[in-house]
């Protein structure tokens, strides 16, 4: 029922809506995104991450919560170094999944 | 000899030749015509160009008829391939000589373009149509013996790869076969034809040479005229542009997928990963199986050693990166906000005051690597240099793995940004600890008036200036020769003379040229890490062949990598330079 | 009916199935390769939950075992095993007969240099859990220094595939949490930081623990795993994680920074173990036969375990393992 309490949209993840089409395309080809257990090293450690917002951490979860837009904008700051592979807990292989976000 | 000057058997093999031919010339135009203009400019000036020509000249007899390369690796299979090579290239040249011995058979008047038409096929079937002078016959007999005695250690090697020294073949499929099996009859078939003048067997001589040159250029066995071509390419400096065209073209055709690089390759430590090598790599691509030679380009670790062990030259590993670059992207880089960046010392107002001479530039995978950078900053305060760190508090990255990528003008913002911050600085000298670093800074960098130094070699010139002390203990090291810095740029000796000041330098089985690769490599996107694990326990023995002390390596990647499977400590270089301060 | 039972190593494990043993009748004889019995436990100032003092739990068991036969400083050099059952061989070349054997060896602590971005060997200030027990029994560590700030890092050498470990050492986030508070007991003034990733409290009043961390201690928990350390011009560590909860990467820095190292099994005795057939398990511990009712089996008739040696465990866990492979040690002695 809705009594029209709203003043502003909801800001729910709106989770039964959600496009998960890109996502699933790169957990097909990297079945060890679903590894991630967000413990934000990748972030941590993000040479472009110095400068920027970038967060790989982020960008799974925006993937995942119809975020795609903002996913990849934020991607493009990356630089590719191979930092957030290298210290990744669950050896995600990260490289190749920002690789392939892209493409 | 038959007193006629034609035979309906000579017809397979004019068909045969007329139709390679043909192939031959399109093809040719076709890759030419690929070329890049600057390129075939290029090309075309080094045909005439006395050094190059000389080149050529030396490598098209040296490479396709004697296959010197070969020798050098197992004098059997470099035997083998100049047996075949050589002996039917003598046998073609001598056919042709004899034609001037030619006595012209009685009342038959040849004239013309029958007389053209008969010297076409006159010196491969000469024994039918002509008589040999004695001479010319012990030639012949001779020359076709020694291809023989080199199709028989083929059929040996075929049963029994070993024999040659190959542990992995490739793996062909029907066509390869089947031409084979051609090959391997020509000759005894021509040798039976001539010494009993059966007609079967003359037929069955020509159908072969059909069979062989209409399959030719659909088989492995196009490398044989490609890669006459592919050499003269080469000593013109090209490099190959596009996966598919012009040089690249020329080399995938160039390639007999004779395997040797399977072999060398760190990734056949399992026959699964063995798929991902050369080999299989020019032939997908020759074959425009496009997916899987997408696949192949990105798993490869770019160690390079496929490249150095080739006995062919075929630069398979600039093949796979120009594959790479032809991904197209939906996304693209944007690394505008680096242009704003400015160091520590410009934030803080005390840029010139104090300006270092050498600059050090750790690199990201050095950040992770905190042992080498201080082990770095002790060794210049030892040795007393005036030193700035470029990134201490963690820096841009090189652009290498962007390139690696395939990405090439997304790797220019970060060229441009840290060749600015270097200039800036203006240090006379760049030191950098990682060799993927080092071979992007020597490669795509414009630094004029600063020397650029990994710190092998930069701690061995400390060291042999005196400016570093330091004394020699009784440990047992083996040195690992990282890719980049070895194979990449011969980095060999500083490294070496440098820890022979501080221990014992042991071997390891595979030494330099033949180093192989730790396994972590940022060249590689798809293995995955079990894959890489299995490389790294396989290089790691390696190194432990003769039972060193400590493993001594100079790549932050590497130290990472070996330190997960090493049975002994592993120590970067510049960790030697500290403990072994005098 | 006096039967001999070798028990490889005299930590908690190997004390208490030693004085079960005795109780039930049979002769137990303890084979420990340090100078001490006790194993970690003796290394350890206060136990959690409770803070109890360990000496307190390993004198009780010291007198529990102090008529069992005891070598200490040798190991088992060779072992053998026919129809009689066990023939072994010390390290001082005495030789035992036994009808069975436990393997009680326990673990080894995860070598902190080998998260080299950690910085373990080459900041003077990063420390190890281990380190600071000895530091709360002695109160001496030239490097706890009046500090005022100090950071706890979690799953060091755990969890983690980089180092080659993917399992949870299970005892460190309460470790890390009851050393917070220890800290804090000592250097009221500091503030303290735990940087983790899940904080698994897992037993009767570990919850309890965690809440008196927060409410009576001021530790802060962030949810990150520190990533990279390094040292700043003042020689203090500087630190980088994310912290996650809040979206942001942070840097911070600290005075000490204590690494909460992970149990591994101890390789020690990976010569005897092989002779025995008995296979390590994925993590690297020794293999047993399942996890539920064959926990204090192994795949040879005879060899029985308990203790750290199988994973990770806390006392309580270890002392009940104890125990219970007393139990299945009298049976099968006794259904022979
Ligand atoms: C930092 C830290 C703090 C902890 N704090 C607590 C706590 O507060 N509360 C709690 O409940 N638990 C705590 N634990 C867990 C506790 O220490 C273990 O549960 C317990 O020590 C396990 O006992 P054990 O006998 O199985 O192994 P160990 O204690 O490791 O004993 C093994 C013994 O075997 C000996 N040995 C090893 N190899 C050989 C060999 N080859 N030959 C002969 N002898 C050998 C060793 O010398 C040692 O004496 C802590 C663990 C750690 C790492
Ligand atoms: S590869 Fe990209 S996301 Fe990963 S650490 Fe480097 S810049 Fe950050
Ligand atoms: S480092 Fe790995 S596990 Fe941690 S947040 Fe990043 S992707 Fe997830
Ligand atoms: S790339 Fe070179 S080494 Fe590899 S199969 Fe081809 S010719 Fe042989
Ligand atoms: S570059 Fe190295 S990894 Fe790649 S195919 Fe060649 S030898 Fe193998
Ligand atoms: S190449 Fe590697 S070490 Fe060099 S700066 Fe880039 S990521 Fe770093
Ligand atoms: S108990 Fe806590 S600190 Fe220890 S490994 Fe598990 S999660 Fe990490």
């Amino acid at each position: 029922m809705d009594f029209g309490f709203c003043l502003s949209p909801s800001s729910h993840v709106k989770m039964d809506d959600i496009d998960l089409t890109t996502f699933n395309r790169l957990k097909d080809a990297n079945p060890d995104i679903n590894t991630c257990i967000a413990c934000g090293s990748c972030t941590a450690t993000c040479t472009a991450g110095n400068f920027t917002e970038m967060s790989f951490r982020r960008i799974l979860l925006m993937l995942q919560r119809g975020k795609e837009e903002e996913a990849k904008k934020m991607i493009q700051r990356c630089m590719l170094c191979g930092k957030c592979t290298l210290v990744c807990p669950r050896g995600i292989n990260i490289r190749k999944i920002l690789l392939d976000i892209t493409r | 000899m038959n007193s006629q000057i034609f035979h309906p058997f000579v017809l397979p093999f004019v068909l045969g030749m007329a139709f390679v031919l043909t192939y031959c010339f399109v093809g040719l135009f076709k890759v030419i015509l690929q070329l890049p203009k600057d390129d075939r400019r290029q090309f075309l000036r080094s045909l005439v160009t006395p050094k190059t020509a000389w080149a050529n000249i030396r490598d098209l007899f040296g490479d396709c008829l004697f296959h010197v390369k070969i020798w050098k690796r197992n004098p059997l299979l470099g035997y083998m391939h100049s047996a075949i090579a050589f002996g039917w290239f003598m046998i073609i040249v001598i056919g042709h000589v004899m034609l001037f011995t030619l006595k012209p058979l009685e009342g038959v008047e040849v004239e013309g373009f029958a007389r053209t038409f008969t010297n076409f096929y006159y010196p491969i079937f000469f024994k039918y149509f002509a008589e040999e002078t004695p001479v010319f016959a012990f030639l012949m007999d001779f020359f076709l013996l020694m291809i023989i005695s080199g199709i028989l250690i083929a059929v040996a090697k075929k049963i029994h790869s070993k024999i040659v020294g190959v542990k992995r073949v490739t793996k062909f499929g029907f066509a390869d076969n089947m031409i084979r099996f051609a090959l391997w009859t020509i000759f005894p078939f021509r040798l039976i034809a001539e010494k009993t003048n059966i007609m079967a067997f003359w037929w069955l001589y020509s159908f072969d040479l059909l069979i062989f040159m209409f399959m030719l250029p659909f088989t492995r066995y196009m490398h044989i005229p490609t890669e006459a071509l592919f050499i003269l390419m080469r000593h013109a400096g090209l490099n190959a542009r596009e996966p598919r065209k012009g040089y690249a073209l020329a080399q995938l055709y160039s390639c007999p997928s004779c395997g040797l690089c399977i072999d060398a390759c760190p990734m056949s430590v399992n026959d699964k990963m063995s798929g991902n090598t050369s080999a299989y790599f020019m032939k997908k691509l020759r074959n425009k199986d496009s997916e899987e030679a997408k696949r192949i380009a990105e798993t490869c670790l770019m160690c390079g050693k496929c490249v150095m062990i080739c006995p062919v030259s075929i630069e398979s590993c600039d093949i796979k990166f120009s594959q790479r670059a032809a991904v197209p992207y939906e996304i693209h880089s944007d690394h505008s906000y680096l242009d704003v960046i400015s160091t520590e010392a410009e934030r803080s107002g005390e840029i010139s005051s104090t300006k270092p001479k050498t600059l050090y530039f750790a690199g990201c995978m050095t950040q992770l690597t905190p042992k080498i950078m201080r082990a770095m900053q002790q060794i210049m305060e030892s040795a007393g240099e005036e030193y700035d760190f470029l990134d201490k508090d963690g820096g841009i990255c090189c652009g290498r793995p962007m390139l690696l990528s395939g990405k090439v003008a997304e790797a220019q913002a970060m060229i441009a940004k840290n060749t600015e911050l270097i200039k800036k600085s203006g240090a006379t000298k760049l030191v950098l600890s990682c060799p993927i670093c080092y071979k992007v800074f020597k490669d795509e960098y414009h630094l004029e008036g600063v020397e650029i130094q990994h710190h092998t070699q930069y701690i061995n010139e400390l060291v042999k200036n005196g400016k570093l002390k330091v004394k020699k203990a009784d440990v047992n090291y083996v040195y690992h020769d990282p890719c980049e810095l070895g194979r990449a740029y011969g980095v060999y000796d500083e490294p070496r003379e440098a820890i022979e000041n501080v221990g014992n330098l042991l071997k390891a089985k595979s030494e330099k040229e033949l180093s192989i690769c730790c396994g972590g490599s940022l060249g590689s996107f798809n293995l995955t890490q079990k894959e890489r694990d299995e490389i790294t326990s396989n290089s790691v023995a390696d190194l432990m062949f003769n039972n060193p002390d400590e493993i001594v390596t100079a790549c932050p990647l590497c130290l990472k990598t070996f330190a997960r499977k090493s049975p002994v400590p592993v120590k970067d270089i510049a960790e030697l330079f500290v403990v072994h301060q005098a | 009916m006096k039967e001999n039972i070798l028990i490889i190593g005299g930590g908690a494990a190997g004390m208490e199935a030693a004085t079960q043993l005795q109780k039930m009748g049979l002769t137990p004889i303890i084979v420990e390769k340090s100078e001490n019995l006790g194993g970690h436990i003796a290394q350890w100032d206060r136990l959690f939950p409770a803070f109890h003092p360990a000496k307190d739990v390993v004198d009780q068991m010291l007198s529990q075992v102090k008529d069992i036969k005891t070598y200490l400083n040798t190991e088992v050099a060779d072992i053998q095993k026919d129809n009689d059952g066990f023939h072994a061989v010390l390290s001082n070349n005495e030789k035992i007969d036994a009808k069975a054997v436990i393997l009680a060896t326990g673990f080894d602590i995860f070598k902190a240099e080998r998260k080299q971005e950690y910085g373990y060997g080459i900041y003077n200030n990063v420390m190890t859990s281990v380190e600071l027990e000895k530091f709360f029994r002695t109160g001496k560590d030239e490097r706890i220094n009046n500090p005022k700030k100090i950071g706890f890092v979690h799953c060091v050498g755990a969890r983690d595939v980089k180092v080659c470990n993917t399992y949870c050492s299970k005892v460190c986030c309460t470790t890390a949490l009851k050393q917070a508070c220890e800290i804090k007991e000592v250097f009221p003034d500091a503030e303290v930081y735990t940087f983790y990733m899940d904080l698994r409290m897992f037993g009767p009043g570990y919850e309890d623990l965690y809440l008196k961390t927060q409410k009576d201690f001021d530790v802060k928990c962030v949810r990150g795993r520190v990533c990279e350390v390094s040292e700043n011009m003042d020689g203090k560590l500087v630190i980088k994680a994310e912290d996650t909860l809040f979206g942001k990467p942070l840097k911070m820095t600290l005075d000490v920074l204590i690494l909460m190292c992970a149990m591994e099994k101890n390789k020690s005795i990976d010569t005897i173990q092989q002779k025995l057939g008995i296979a390590d398990n994925s993590d690297g511990f020794m293999q047993n036969k399942d996890m539920y009712l064959g926990m204090n089996g192994t795949a040879q008739d005879g060899v029985f375990v308990a203790g750290a040696c199988t994973a990770p465990k806390s006392l309580p866990d270890t002392i009940g393992e104890a125990r219970s492979v007393a139990t299945q040690v009298f049976n099968y002695i006794n259904n022979k």
